[in-house]
């Protein structure tokens, strides 16, 4: 990695503190990115996260968590009951020591936990504290109980993902939440993007701020044109499959290939592109017409009847061919057509080798290395981002941040031995 | 916005080049947080953003008008808007010359777009060292598909995205019926443009960011690539249910009305007893075998069948009320119209902000997520209005920033430069 570009040393100097739930892990696991560092506070039996599936091989085992592999990388971790009496000093050294407090959960929990360190920003007015809950901090709904799945519901995104309704315009599929987690990827980044605002003001103004994010309004700022298509025509978008949602039906982009798989032929049923589809059916021995004067007709007579004709033959093209195969071939003549691949199908992927896109890291819990997608983006060359390491083992750095806060060893026995950490 | 406060992002110029979502909604971000933004289109196919001609339009007007489509005005507040033919020699001087006065170029043309006019990050870095230039692509600027085309939808494709989302097999993905990769790469664009001021403060210098939609799908995969490693299987999808932890029921139910739904997601044995409760204790539901999670994720087809008949009479936001007194996570599918007409949190917290455009008046536009105590940041950004019209700043700009004359300016319209 080139240091002159390398985004991994934007926040090196900047302390961040995490406390909470799953709900702000990834704000936290974005800033490691970019050079923070990280202390996760997780208490003595470790973060509700550590139970959270895929495991490795046994759910028992506080580290054998993929899902807080994934969102932890980069942290260190202390063991520290945030809340207990003894933690008092701690906590105070933790806060005055802080650029950034990040702390997520249910909002009477989150509530609750700044009572006790919310006035350390009289003492370090720097702090930036940026909570993450389901509503925002006030409001009607602020103490609903939600989970990644209804804010996906509430947000938004469900009314516009799923399958097409029947021909009589009803559904008999349920919307569809498109994977877990996103809730809380669309929040952590817009929260991440708070504090990057606050760190700018802070720089201009010389104080921290204090961050209310609501991930009921970040997911619904992520519905694209679901809420101005309301507000601007009070229309409402029917879900679809495979495809953006929309005032009326649009034709389908998914197509199954030969392999049994799919490519996602987007188009704007240009003449353009049905001139280039009519090269691939040339190539690929289909008779068709469309260099015909009686598809031109048909074209002028009716747009949607020539279209449909073009549906028909897109299919056929699909159908002559692996998906991979049809992409490659589509995109060498310039249409925006890609197979739909499973995530992991992209390991080895030639692409996304020679530009880093997974990045190999080891766990020394699991005995074994393997690769995280974790770079986004490059500086022309190499990855712009890495993490130095992967996620904690719990309580992995807790004598080592509590020293470095001035905490001595016998006074960190006595925090053990009280049940503090 | 306090009067006379300073935004975080006072005297940062970004200079924008960008389209539809992905590359628009990174500046947003920049603008809200009180950069000055400047779109830079042309009247032709290449540089014109195309939302600007598709729907959701503001009724009646000119229907030919560039300035009425309602999802540019969203994407494009605060922002300042000029005309500049980059297809011309005359036209990419003056765009060095914005160059020279900025601090930050977001664009999102076509991969080779920029190296065609001979204005790539090696060009342009010599006439601005301190430039961070964010460009936007479906797969990534180096690597064997660095020419390959794409829309948000082809990088959901090939990230893996469309494939996690739907029922399971043989149902076909379901896919994101929007580009939810155009909203997210908007977000780390911005996020890596704000980390790339952070780092020229120290250093002095500007940077190239290559930032791919596919890259940023796949960060957005979740444990996916991970599980494949260590099973060796193909991700599968799994509808609305929890497969990682013993979360059921866990799903979407249909309620009384057309096509409308309410989420419920029990996370644990306390949280079904509630629910029981609630439906009055029927006796299929205090079946053994639903005691426990373990249980009901196993029979969880039978669950949802039987869930599914409690709650198809009930109205959705009436039976979330009934729910969440009990401390059950529950909320309704909320389409546009319920979150701008039903929802009293968005409504509370001024999510919908009145924003003026110069043509078709004063529209809501939403706001950004987070509410601040001391940052001034404000979705109007610098000149405080929603998007601007095509060419709406020209004077100001080529006046002001450049510092033409307006002969100077006069002539370059004449020339069909500006």
């Amino acid at each position: 990695m080139t240091t002159e570009t390398a985004l991994s040393s934007a926040l090196e100097e900047s302390v961040v503190i995490e406390l909470g739930d799953e709900r702000g892990e990834f704000a936290g696991m974005l800033l490691a990115m970019l050079g923070a560092e990280v202390i996760k506070l997780e208490g003595r039996h470790g973060s509700k996260s550590r139970a959270m599936g895929p495991f490795v091989k046994s759910e028992h085992d506080a580290d054998q968590s993929l899902y807080f592999s994934r969102y932890n990388l980069g942290k260190k971790s202390i063991s520290l009951e945030f809340e207990h009496p003894a933690a008092a000093a701690v906590r105070t050294r933790l806060a005055d020591r802080a650029d950034i407090i990040i702390d997520s959960g249910e909002a009477s929990d989150v509530a609750q936990r700044l009572k006790l360190y919310r006035d350390r920003q009289n003492s370090n007015p720097r702090l930036i504290i940026c909570t993450i809950t389901p509503f925002g901090l006030d409001g009607p709904y602020r103490d609903l109980k939600m989970t990644d799945l209804t804010q996906l519901a509430m947000g938004g995104v469900m009314a516009s993902c799923g399958y097409d309704p029947r021909p009589d315009g009803t559904y008999d599929t349920p919307p569809i939440a498109p994977a877990m987690w996103q809730a809380y990827h669309i929040a952590c980044a817009h929260a991440v993007l708070a504090i990057f605002a606050a760190l700018h003001f802070r720089e201009l103004a010389g104080i921290g701020d204090f961050i209310d994010v609501s991930i009921h309004e970040a997911v619904s700022n992520c519905t694209e044109v679901a809420i101005p298509s309301y507000i601007y025509n009070q229309a409402i978008v029917q879900r679809q499959t495979g495809r953006h949602a929309a005032e009326h039906p649009t034709r389908p982009w998914l197509r199954r290939t030969n392999d049994g798989r799919y490519v996602k032929a987007f188009m704007f049923w240009s003449r353009h592109e049905a001139r280039v589809i009519g090269e691939m059916l040339n190539e690929a021995g289909i008779e068709h017409d469309l260099d015909s004067d009686t598809y031109r007709e048909l074209c002028e007579r009716s747009p949607s009847a020539g279209h449909s004709h073009l549906n028909g033959l897109v299919d056929r093209l699909a159908a002559s061919m692996t998906a991979d195969e049809l992409f490659h071939r589509a995109q060498a003549k310039g249409l925006l057509w890609a197979s739909v691949r499973a995530p992991e199908e992209n390991i080895v992927d030639p692409h996304f080798r020679a530009r880093g896109t997974f990045q190999p890291i080891d766990d020394p819990v699991m005995g074994r290395r393997l690769l995280y997608p974790v770079s986004l983006a490059t500086d022309g060359n190499k990855p712009l981002t890495s993490f130095e390491r992967g996620a904690p083992c719990l309580g992995e750095h807790t004598r080592e941040v509590l020293s470095l806060l001035g905490i001595s060893e016998a006074e960190s026995d006595l925090l053990a031995s009280q049940g503090a950490i | 916005m306090e009067p006379g406060k300073r935004r975080p992002l006072e005297g940062i110029r970004v200079i924008d080049l960008t389209k539809i979502v992905a590359g628009p909604n990174a500046t947003r971000m920049l603008a809200t947080m009180g950069a000055e933004v400047i779109r830079v289109e042309w009247h032709d196919q290449r540089a014109l953003d195309m939302l600007r001609m598709i729907r959701p339009g503001v009724p009646g007007g000119d229907p030919n008008s560039l300035n009425r489509s309602g999802l540019f005005n969203n994407l494009n507040a605060g922002k300042y808007g000029i005309t500049l033919n980059m297809s011309l020699p005359q036209g990419r001087e003056l765009f060095k010359r914005l160059i020279a006065k900025a601090s930050v170029l977001c664009e999102n043309y076509s991969p080779e777009q920029m190296e065609s006019w001979e204005l790539g990050y090696p060009v342009l870095s010599k006439i601005n060292p301190q430039l961070i230039y964010l460009q936007i692509t479906g797969m990534g600027k180096s690597g064997a598909y660095k020419a390959y085309r794409s829309v948000g939808p082809t990088a959901q494709a090939l990230s893996g995205l469309t494939h996690m989302s739907g029922l399971p097999e043989p149902m076909p993905p379901a896919g994101w019926g929007y580009s939810y990769l155009d909203h997210s790469t908007g977000y780390y664009g911005a996020i890596f443009v704000l980390a790339a001021m952070m780092k020229r403060r120290r250093t002095g210098r500007g940077c190239y960011i290559d930032l791919s939609q596919t890259e940023t799908g796949l960060m957005l995969s979740g444990t996916a690539v991970l599980e494949a490693q260590i099973t060796g299987k193909t991700t599968a999808r799994y509808g609305n249910r929890m497969p990682f932890v013993q979360w059921a029921p866990h799903g979407a139910f249909r309620c009384r009305g057309s096509d409308e739904w309410i989420a419920i997601a029990i996370q644990n044995d306390e949280q079904w007893t509630q629910l029981v409760e609630e439906m009055g204790s029927p006796q299929w539901a205090r079946a053994s075998r639903f005691a426990h999670a373990s249980g009901r994720k196993t029979h969880e087809d039978e669950l949802e069948r039987f869930l599914a008949e409690f709650i198809k009479d009930y109205d959705r936001y009436e039976l979330m009320e009934r729910l969440q007194r009990r401390r059950i996570p529950a909320g309704p599918v909320q389409n546009a119209a319920d979150r701008c007409e039903r929802d009293p949190q968005l409504k509370q917290r001024g999510y919908f902000v009145p924003l003026p455009q110069s043509e078709i008046g004063t529209w809501p536009i939403e706001d950004f997520p987070a509410k601040f105590q001391n940052t001034p940041i404000s979705v109007g950004g610098p000149p405080g209005r929603a998007a601007p019209l095509i060419g709406e700043d020209n004077d100001y700009v080529y006046r002001e920033v450049l510092g033409l004359t307006l002969e100077e300016i006069a002539a370059l319209k004449e020339d069909w430069i500006i």
